[in-house]
């Protein structure tokens, strides 16, 4: 049922999106860029909840909710399921996807790794970075999917090992 | 490994032709002449740099292609020898042999050229640099952080292309 659109189309599609965001609308402020792209991926997640929750009944709590996530919304979006879930019990939840459809084709440059190696720059080369702006859009997703079903959340993204990603999901009580 | 026939599935790599390690060395060229991939495998020789030896291959290829299209005693459109041809017009040379090396060509309509020089042993490459330009799309065109016309350096790609290199030499 539906129509169907090719994969190729929409991942130029997400790629141009983040381009365009990063590099022209807020060129110098990334800041600016991954929030409006998080509220795209928040209205989209809410919209994509809708559609995928039609005939379920209500979720019981949090945790049957992030279950959700992680297996049916996680499939119909990205066709596979989530394969590692981490909880504290105290409202925090690690998503872990050892291969993010998203990033498989992502590969950083190993040499100009070690060139623009800068120590006075804490924490992330410029590559990092660069791969870290399309990441906000799956956040945002999730973070509409969440609200949608009442449980609002501040959601982030680890990439530490590429094409292992993370999604932390901080429930706000 | 014994291969029972090729398999008619585009996507799934050809059967080998030859044996040991026979790839000498790999170019990739965009419409405007860039080289986006060089790589060698085994080259004992090397007689200009680097780029010098991009330059070259690509005026040859260049030279070659409108020669091959203006002798052509089958096709009428020819353009002037000379003019630039647009990727699909006049007939396109695939591959020449010498005594010492093989020189496979593909173009795409989309202006990048793959050139692969390998054993003169080696037989029809033709679906092998079709594979590999599914990979370049696969890998490199899909990568996000790459941005068209630069050489290419995505690790993705070099492995994929590696391993797929030295299985069918």
């Amino acid at each position: 049922m539906g129509r169907e659109v090719a994969e190729s189309c929409v991942d130029t599609m997400l790629m141009e999106m983040v381009a365009m965001y990063s590099a022209r609308f807020y060129a110098n402020k990334p800041e600016l860029a991954a929030r409006r792209i998080e509220a795209i991926g928040y209205q989209v997640g809410h919209q994509l909840s809708e559609r995928y929750t039609m005939e379920r009944p209500r979720f019981s709590d949090h945790l049957e909710a992030i279950k959700f996530i992680c297996k049916d919304f996680w499939s119909e979006v990205f066709k596979k399921q989530i394969d590692n879930l981490k909880t504290n019990h105290r409202g925090t939840f690690v998503l872990q996807d050892n291969k993010f459809r998203w990033l498989s084709r992502v590969s950083i440059d190993p040499s100009s790794e070690k060139e623009t190696e800068d120590p006075s720059t804490p924490g992330e080369s410029k590559a990092a970075q660069a791969v870290s702006m399309y990441l906000y859009f799956p956040c945002g997703i999730i973070r509409g999917v969440l609200s949608n079903l009442g449980i609002p959340c501040a959601v982030s993204a680890d990439i530490s090992s590429l094409p292992t990603c993370s999604f932390v999901i901080r429930v706000k009580a | 490994m014994q291969f029972f026939g090729g398999s008619e599935i585009s996507p799934s790599p050809p059967v080998p032709t030859a044996s040991g390690n026979n790839a000498h060395m790999m170019y990739v060229f965009n419409r405007n002449g860039v080289c986006l991939l060089y790589k060698e495998w085994n080259r004992p020789l090397h007689t200009l740099n680097a780029q010098q030896d991009h330059k070259l291959m690509f005026g040859l290829l260049f030279s070659l292609k409108s020669l091959t299209a203006k002798m052509d005693p089958v096709n009428a459109d020819k353009g002037n020898l000379g003019v630039p041809q647009l990727p699909g017009q006049g007939c396109s040379f695939h591959s020449f042999r010498t005594n010492t090396y093989k020189l496979s060509f593909m173009e795409t309509p989309s202006g990048i050229k793959i050139i692969l020089v390998t054993h003169p042993k080696t037989g029809d490459l033709r679906e092998s640099l079709k594979y590999i330009y599914s990979l370049y799309v696969e890998y490199v065109v899909k990568n996000p952080i790459y941005s068209p016309g630069s050489p290419i350096k995505s690790e993705l790609f070099n492995t994929a292309l590696d391993q797929y290199v030295r299985s069918i030499s």
